[in-house]
């Protein structure tokens, strides 16, 4: 097994090309309903919304022809912090004090409302990933852009600088590939020199001491590249005063605005379910 | 005084008169505010000071004077560090002068209200082809310099079209910029510059970290554009590239030492050295070829002049074939480093998976210098990496020295002090802040102590930096070519049996090339066997005795170097490319003359031609 490919293990922010219904959809269309499922998956008072956003996940994914073992995937590296937190939940859950314990360990008592929330995190955190999952696998970065653009263009008129925002987010995305590149070439330039990279043992303290050299040339690295996209975007005219203008145009068919009609009730069901 | 312009462009084709026609369009009228004895680009006392650099300001332009016309093809050359991208990123306001003026097509870089006309008049395409893309799809990068000059949509498709249609690249618009090859991705950063139709482009260290099939489209393009008339500035460490040009600007320390034909300047070799340069290799060849032909006259600088005067050369009628010349065979004992049927994919088990190795193998004897050439993205660095343990065998076998790298309880740790690797790019290596440190670092995790200062200190007698100087130096204010020397020091001190090189010479001025190549020859002296990967046959030339080449991640020739280039053909049709002293070899063969094989080095060619001039006169 590679032990360098960090990239290999960040599937979020990556963009799988495919030709899916989703794919097809109006990126404006696709930004507002995944925003919207988004809201609804972190508010949603009571499992039975989450329940049905994990169910809307599974359809989602499977109409956007993403494997599914490859999204779940992307739930397993927080998956150690999410079980600590779910634990700390049981203990600290706030219950009625006239509940009956589930259960009790010697002084320690469990009560059902503690089980019930650590459950509800670990099943919102695990849908929230898999949104997010979704809304990159689907969402090119220049989808997301010009969307967010179109979106947020009203807030130019109030003096926001939308544009400027836009392009921050732009080469934000456009860097997370750029950092796991250099991380893997920084720890594979510290292992031939005889760290302790990718050799087939080490504890967890281990590995996440080695994390720390590899900081600095990384901030170098990434700081000096930063500059020279500064400067080619110089170059080609950016941040002249003129208003830019779009190569891309997009279209809101009625199949998007019924998609996002759908969301609406989708959220809405999520959040006001079982009530 | 004022007067209606000549306008130069108009004879020329439809790309340049879409130029015109947009301009009318643009900006409402014809310009007519142009003084007609103004240079296209006018230089004048410009200085400049980099703002501090380790406490202290740099100069580095002082007093350039210089003026650019239209339609010009300029190459500007100078050694690491004599201030030619600075001078370049003048000429389209990245960088604004301290003194002085400069001013392009009239406009004044120092008012930022001419920024806009100024960058859409001066496009500019960095050595670093990922850096300089921002959209997530080519087409869209394509479109960015369009977009901020404001243009209207239908208008921005057309120049993308035109700019996608030029470079060649109309196939490829939808895909993501990184999963484009070096080359690919070095023309779409062209397309991007010329979407905003410039009438000047600046080529800085472009064709640096292309294959030989990269570079030559980029010397094409080059040429396409000069015709169709746009002003061309090179900067380039290729002398080859330079010749090219109609006139040569040669920087040092900030000043312009010489400005003239590319004749002029390399009919003195003498001062070359002095400036960090060096002939094109067509004229050292041509020199040398003409001690031993007169007939073959005229200073040549250029390869293809070389070739053309070659054949056109008069076969002497009495000469004999010499007798054949043993070729060294490569040593037939166990190889140190042995690869057989080696796979490798990235991203395995995922959607994006991609094979860097299809079937690959490698073999080289022990105190060998082993070349490893082949295309951008043919799998050399995965190769590589498989050979000191940073890749393990998905499938397939791999031994390097003693150690079996199919074992799953090898140590690799010992494999990678066994066998040091040094990357192409040394900015990713250089971790610790003072250079004694850095070059310590692997031999302090090593344990060592009480000799460490030694090994440190022989280590950077090795590479040519002295000990004193060099040992407190921060290495964030390295030159380029002081920062490899570090690197390749620092895996030094590790004191490893095989060197493996990736790309050693990128971006070194033509000196401090041949001083690194000293250094690895000296290397293989003292005993060490080095897997050299390079993009510059010359160099793999001058130093291996054999050679691999790989293509699409399989191993498609593999043998003495003498063999593997005198496949001139097929190095060709895989974008690469055979010496020059093989080619020239090649085309008088060709021409008849009994030339045998085993013609690599420059030296070759001639004792064998002189051999034939003997037999002649007996």
């Amino acid at each position: 097994m590679n032990n360098f490919e960090f990239l290999r293990f960040v599937n979020i922010g990556q963009y799988l090309p495919l030709d899916s219904y989703l794919h097809r959809l109006d990126p404006r269309a696709r930004i507002l309903a995944y925003g919207l499922i988004i809201v609804a998956v972190t508010f949603t008072p009571r499992p039975h919304g989450l329940v049905v956003g994990l169910l809307l996940m599974v359809g989602l994914l499977r109409l956007g022809r993403i494997p599914l073992h490859y999204a779940f995937r992307s739930v397993l590296p927080p998956l150690p912090f999410l079980l600590i937190l779910a634990v700390m939940q049981i203990f600290l859950a706030v219950h009625p004090a006239d509940a009956v314990p589930f259960m009790t360990i010697g002084p320690v008592s469990i009560f059902s409302a503690g089980l019930l929330s650590a459950g509800m995190l670990l099943l919102r955190f695990t849908v929230l990933i898999l949104a997010i999952g979704l809304a990159s696998f689907t969402l090119s970065t220049s989808e997301m852009i010009h969307g967010l653009e179109a979106l947020l263009a009203p807030l130019t008129r109030i003096g926001i600088p939308t544009h400027d925002f836009v392009m921050v987010v732009q080469v934000t995305v456009r860097f997370i590939p750029f950092l796991a590149q250099a991380a893997e070439r920084i720890a594979k330039a510290q292992a031939s020199r005889g760290a302790e990279w990718g050799v087939r043992k080490g504890n967890l303290w281990q590995r996440a001491r080695q994390v720390a050299p590899l900081m600095v040339p990384l901030f170098l690295t990434s700081l000096r590249r930063a500059e020279t996209m500064a400067l080619a975007m110089d170059a080609r005219g950016y941040g002249s005063p003129v208003r830019r203008t779009s190569l891309i145009t997009m279209q809101f068919l009625w199949r998007d605005g019924l998609v996002v009609c759908l969301a609406v009730l989708l959220a809405a069901a999520m959040l006001f379910l079982g009530r | 005084m004022w007067s209606f312009p000549e306008n130069p462009r108009i004879r020329r084709n439809l790309f340049y008169y879409n130029h015109t026609t947009v301009n009318l369009k643009i900006f409402g009228c014809v310009k007519i505010t142009k003084p007609m004895a103004s240079p296209f680009i006018d230089i004048r006392n410009l200085v400049f000071r980099h703002p501090i650099r380790g406490k202290e300001s740099i100069l580095a332009l002082q007093n350039v004077n210089l003026a650019i016309e239209e339609g010009e093809y300029v190459a500007i050359i100078g050694a690491n560090g004599s201030g030619k991208t600075t001078l370049a990123r003048h000429l389209n306001a990245l960088l604004l002068p301290e003194r002085g003026s400069v001013r392009v097509d009239g406009l004044d870089t120092r008012d930022p209200q001419n920024h806009p006309k100024i960058r859409s008049t001066v496009g500019m395409v960095f050595q670093t082809p990922e850096d300089q893309i921002v959209a997530s799809i080519l087409e869209e990068d394509v479109a960015f310099g369009p977009e901020n000059l404001g243009l209207p949509n239908p208008e921005i498709r057309r120049r993308v079209e035109d700019a996608l249609e030029i470079t060649g690249m109309s196939e490829l618009r939808q895909r993501p910029p990184h999963l484009l090859s070096a080359g690919q991705m070095q023309r779409a950063a062209l397309a991007g510059v010329l979407a905003m139709r410039p009438r000047c482009v600046i080529f800085d260290e472009t064709t640096a970290m292309l294959d030989p099939g990269g570079r030559r489209m980029v010397r094409e393009l080059i040429g396409r554009l000069h015709r169709d008339g746009l002003t061309v500035i090179v900067i380039s460490h290729f002398m080859r590239e330079a010749v090219a040009a109609d006139r040569i600007i040669v920087l040092e320390h900030g000043q312009v030492a010489i400005d003239s034909t590319p004749s002029t300047v390399f009919s003195h070799p003498g001062d070359l050295p002095k400036l960090g340069l060096d002939l094109p290799q067509a004229a050292r060849l041509a020199e040398k070829i003409q001690g031993v032909l007169p007939g073959l006259s005229k200073p040549l600088l250029r390869s293809g002049d070389l070739l053309a005067a070659l054949s056109n050369l008069p076969r002497p009628e009495r000469i004999r074939a010499p007798g054949n010349t043993p070729i060294r065979a490569p040593g037939t004992v166990t190889p140190l480093i042995e690869m057989d049927g080696l796979y490798h994919t990235y991203m395995l088990g995922t959607p994006l998976a991609h094979a860097a190795l299809r079937n690959a193998s490698f073999h080289s004897s022990e105190g060998a210098i082993h070349g490893l050439i082949g295309p951008t993205g043919s799998g050399k660095s995965t190769l590589l990496q498989h050979m000191n343990g940073l890749l393990l065998p998905q499938v397939g076998r791999v031994r390097v020295g003693p150690y079996d790298l199919n074992h799953p309880k090898v140590d690799l740790k010992a494999v990678r002090r066994f066998a040091g690797l040094v990357f192409q790019h040394p900015e990713y290596q250089l971790f610790e802040q003072y250079v004694g440190d850095e070059i310590a670092y692997a031999a302090r995790l090593k344990g060592e102590k009480a000799g460490l200062r030694e090994i440190v200190r022989s280590a950077m007698r090795m590479v040519g930096l002295d000990f004193e100087t060099y040992k407190d130096r921060l290495t964030f204010t390295l030159s380029g070519g002081e920062r490899r020397k570090v690197a390749l020091a620092g895996m030094l001190a590790m004191q490893p049996e095989i060197l493996l090189l990736d790309e050693p010479t990128a971006g070194l001025d033509p000196l401090s090339r041949r001083e690194t190549l000293g250094y690895l020859k000296n290397l293989n002296c003292t005993g060490k066997t080095l897997v050299l990967v390079s993009h510059h046959m010359e160099d793999v030339a001058e130093l291996s005795s054999s050679v691999s080449v790989l293509n699409k991640g399989a191993t498609v020739l593999e043998g003495a170097a003498v063999h593997v280039f005198e496949q001139v053909d097929l190095l060709q049709s895989l974008g690469m490319e055979a010496p020059l002293a093989a080619q020239a070899a090649a085309v008088l063969r060709s021409k008849g003359w009994p030339l045998n094989g085993g013609i690599l080095k420059p030296d070759d060619l001639v004792d064998q031609l002189a051999q034939l001039q003997e037999s002649g006169r007996e």
